[in-house]
């Protein structure tokens, strides 16, 4: 039997941590809930730099814009490509990692994301599987899903100079894992020939 | 937190409108924004600087002629630098045929005095500090047509390092970035002055290069008279004309082929000179009298080749901004001087890499040793480096400051800190500097055409290491160099000075260490200087000392407004540290600059003419003068969506390719989230705390 100063205590105790759980998950469940509604807005502001031929930032104070849009048919997944790989535009979109070609040129071009939110299709994607890439001037590139690779995030083996051309999806490794690691998990696809 | 989310995220969609709407408008040349809102033409500024050198001070006066283009009357305001640490003490004004002489006054009465004869239509001068190296001029009622002169004068020490005696101009004050939440340093009167609108980029109208072609010319003229047979004299960053007086003095003009000896001001001016071999001054000893005081200044060497004992280990934590500011050239030099600082780590040491922009990372969690493969992964870290985002300094210097083995001996703890300071919170980071420095010492590297000295030489002075400046990419190599044997090893630590027989205050106070190649300049006052002046301090185990007759003391002038100037550092200093109340230290400032005839923070000059010039039906306009963007800054980096187009069209064009080598492959980003961790924790926890409500409730019901 618990004494009833006891009790009082332990059940005040129980709403905070009740309170406290609450706010955790709603804050976990922030971060996709900002993915989602933060692509609207750069769905948005790609569709208008592709009718004005301008870059159109998604936000006035944004520190990225849209580059792309990849979209895989197959799956039916369609997401906006940020400029830059910082921490902050990654958690509006994929970005376009700093330093490596533009997509439908020569050379590789590599998108970021998190796993658990605009790159969670990775691990769908199969060998053979189209990936199309549109950039903000309207040049459509499209290719071909040949291998899948996981790496350490400084020994990527990536050539962004490599000859023909080439895109890297890259996310984190292992895909379910709640924690961010090292290891980082890549689909290597090649320009499909026309 | 997250309620902040939603209310930023809702307030991203309404601005997402605004923007699309905003995108239309574009900038015409030449015009500004006038304070109430419409446009209007600016006037335009000419500038002629003329310093005179005698020995280790320089006497500068800066001409600006305001020129009205239009058919109205005008109020234009400039914005300017100065050297930090210049004493500003005079004031004049050519109206019609009359000079008219501009008295020092409180900062708001001088103000009220300006502004007074604004309203009565008379021409007024006001010359106020925004921050110890900015100043603005205001002009009022600048007629149709008209021209008005207005001259200001002002005193600086020259810095000397390694034998180079050096002389910097600055040109043009850079646009700086405000940290949210906004904090002023100043008086709620900075707000109105248009220093932080809320805007992130401090609010003059800055020419793009692109569409405006630089505006605000200036004309220099330096008459050297170094004390010494003089070697070479060289300019950095400009080209020069220079005219043999004597074996000891030199004229230097910017040369007629840069358009009339006239330069735009965009980048700052730095002039250097060494003595010839075996004629270095060893000794360094000026006085002036004013009024009953005698005003002492000494220039305190090193000495040379004294053995500093055995090398310590060191930890060694490279700071480097890379924010929009930092974009074009200073970004390439921030990479080579990293490089450079990279190759003097040796074995045994330990070091990190910390980058910041509006954001921040470390290369490692924690400083590591200096091998092979850490330095490869800091070089491939180093090239990677890219420049955008706004400039949140404070939690790289936060973490850089962090020093959990505060209590282990032996060690030497450096923070080498490269940016351009194109801040405007240069006191939360004095207040921090201040505060957290511990056992660290910090070592600031300005880097590009015009930095911010002053943040420079109080972090530098505060963290009780040095300021080096690299203007350019060929300063690169020699000044990373220099400051790397300067990093080996102070010479003398524990500085102490005194006067046998006179209670005199020295500034600064404490005295810095003082490294290889450095002298510092030491200020004094004492009703009349006799005896000797000695100073004692350790060089390594040894102790060091030097004695200074004052009999062989010099003649100098403009000392005692130096020394002013000194000591207002001084108490700002203190009021930082927490030393003394911040009433004290404003009347102390204020009691001092208004005997020394100085502008501060709490002072500004003002110059009247008595006569009303504009008739009372005669509206009048306010313009900023337009500023040039520093040298080698790009403009899309600092001001962002304007030319967007172009910084995409870029990335294929000829901009520096990041990885570029073949052999480099691709950091990837982090790019997992918290959001299932986080989720999984909350589940956790309000279960548990579901059962114990449960259980005590189940309690209750069965007593």
């Amino acid at each position: 039997m618990i004494p009833r100063r006891a009790r009082s205590l332990f059940r005040l105790l129980g709403i905070a941590l009740l309170a406290a759980g609450l706010a955790c998950a709603a804050a976990g469940l922030w971060i996709p809930v900002k993915a989602v509604m933060a692509q609207h807005l750069l769905d948005r502001a790609f569709t208008a730099s592709l009718n004005t031929g301008h870059v159109v930032k998604p936000w006035s104070w944004a520190d990225t814009w849209p580059v792309a849009r990849v979209s895989v048919p197959r799956l039916g997944i369609s997401v906006v490509v940020l400029a830059g790989d910082s921490g902050q535009a990654l958690a509006f979109g994929p970005g376009h990692v700093n330093g490596t070609a533009r997509p439908g040129e020569p050379g590789t071009a590599v998108f970021a994301a998190h796993r658990d939110t605009h790159f969670d299709f990775l691990d769908q994607l199969n060998h053979g599987d189209v990936i199309e890439v549109q950039r903000t001037d309207g040049v459509i590139a499209h290719y071909t899903v040949q291998r899948t690779a996981v790496v350490r995030w400084d020994r990527s083996g990536i050539d962004p100079d490599e000859a023909g051309q080439h895109l890297v999806l890259a996310t984190c490794w292992p895909l379910h894992a709640t924690t961010p690691g090292d290891q980082r998990y890549l689909v290597v696809a090649q320009a499909t020939p026309r | 937190m997250v309620t902040h989310r939603i209310v930023s995220l809702f307030a991203s969609l309404l601005a997402f409108a605004a923007t699309l709407a905003h995108a239309q408008t574009d900038m015409g040349a030449l015009t500004v924004k006038s304070r109430d809102g419409s446009r209007v033409e600016a006037p335009l500024l000419a500038t002629d600087i003329d310093v005179t050198v005698s020995g280790p001070v320089a006497r500068t006066r800066v001409t600006q002629q305001f020129i009205n283009p239009t058919d109205k009357w005008v109020e234009a305001t400039y914005t300017f630098p100065l050297s930090d640490g210049a004493a500003v003490d005079t004031l004049k004004m050519v109206a019609g045929n009359r000079v008219i002489i501009g008295e020092i006054k409180e900062r708001a009465a001088a103000r009220q005095i300006y502004e007074q004869a604004r309203t009565e239509g008379r021409r007024a001068s006001l010359v106020e500090q925004q921050r110890p190296n900015v100043f603005t001029t205001d002009v009022a009622n600048v007629g149709p047509g008209d021209t008005v002169v207005v001259q200001i004068e002002l005193q600086e020490a020259v810095r000397i390092s390694d034998g180079e005696y050096a002389l910097r101009v600055p040109l043009v004050v850079a646009p700086r970035y405000t940290p949210a939440p906004l904090r002023q340093e100043f008086s709620a009167a900075d707000v109105q002055q248009g220093w932080s609108t809320g805007e992130q980029w401090t609010a003059t109208p800055v020419l793009d290069p692109r569409l405006d072609p630089p505006a605000n010319p200036v004309a220099l003229r330096v008459h050297l008279n170094a004390g010494f047979p003089l070697a070479e004299v060289k300019s950095h960053h400009h080209a020069i004309a220079v005219q043999t007086i004597d074996d000891t003095a030199r004229d230097i003009t910017f040369t007629p082929n840069d358009v009339n000896g006239v330069v735009a001001a965009d980048r700052d001016f730095e002039l250097t000179w060494r003595a010839r071999s075996g004629a270095t001054p060893t000794v360094g000893l000026f006085r002036e009298r004013v009024g009953d005081a005698d005003y002492l200044l000494a220039m305190i060497v090193p000495p040379s080749g004294a053995a500093p004992g055995p090398r310590l280990p060191r930890e060694t934590i490279l700071v480097v901004d890379t924010s929009g500011s930092m974009g074009g050239e200073s970004i390439e030099q921030a990479r080579a001087s990293l490089l450079i600082a990279l190759d003097g780590l040796k074995a045994g040491d330990r070091f990190n890499i910390i980058r910041f922009s509006d954001d921040m990372s470390q290369l490692f969690a924690q400083p590591v040793a200096v091998d092979a493969q850490s330095i490869a992964t800091a070089q491939r870290f180093v090239n990677g480096l890219q420049a955008y985002g706004g400039t949140e300094m404070i939690p790289a210097l936060r973490a850089a400051l962090r020093d959990p083995d505060a209590n282990q001996s032996g060690i030497v703890r450096q923070i080498v800190f490269l940016t351009d300071g194109a801040i405007s919170n240069e006191q939360q980071m004095f207040e921090l500097i201040g505060n957290a420095r511990g056992r660290s010492r910090i070592f600031m590297v300005g880097i590009g055409s015009a930095p911010n000295s002053h943040l420079m030489t109080r972090a530098a002075e505060l963290g009780r290491g040095t300021f080096t400046h690299i203007g350019s990419t060929a300063q690169v190599q020699q000044r990373m160099s220099e400051l790397f044997a300067k990093l080996e090893s102070p010479v003398v630590t524990g500085l102490a000075a005194k006067i046998e027989g006179l209670a005199v205050e020295f500034s600064p106070n404490p005295l810095p260490d003082l490294y290889r190649g450095e002298p510092v300049l030491l200020f004094a006052k004492a009703p009349q200087l006799h005896g000797s002046l000695s100073i004692q301090g350790s060089s390594g185990a040894q102790p060091w000392s030097a004695v200074l007759p004052l009999d062989q003391v010099r003649e100098g002038q403009g000392i005692a407004k130096l020394w002013a100037r000194r000591r207002i550092d001084g108490i700002e200093a203190s009021a930082i540290l927490g030393n003394i109340a911040p009433d004290e230290s404003d009347r102390q400032i204020l009691a001092l600059a208004l005997e020394h005839h100085l502008v501060s923070r709490l002072s500004s000059l003002v110059a009247v003419d008595h006569t009303p010039v504009r008739p009372a039906n005669q509206r009048l306009t306010r313009a900023d003068i337009p500023l040039n963007l520093p040298a080698g800054w790009d403009f899309d980096k600092v001001f962002g969506n304007r030319g967007m187009r172009d910084a995409i069209s870029n990335d294929d064009g000829d901009d520096p390719v990041l990885l570029a080598a073949a052999s480099n492959s691709v950091l990837l980003p982090r790019t997992g989230t918290l959001s299932q961790l986080t989720k999984l924790l909350g589940l956790m926890l309000g279960m548990s705390g579901f059962a114990l409500i449960h259980i005590t409730q189940r309690q209750q019901a069965r007593s």
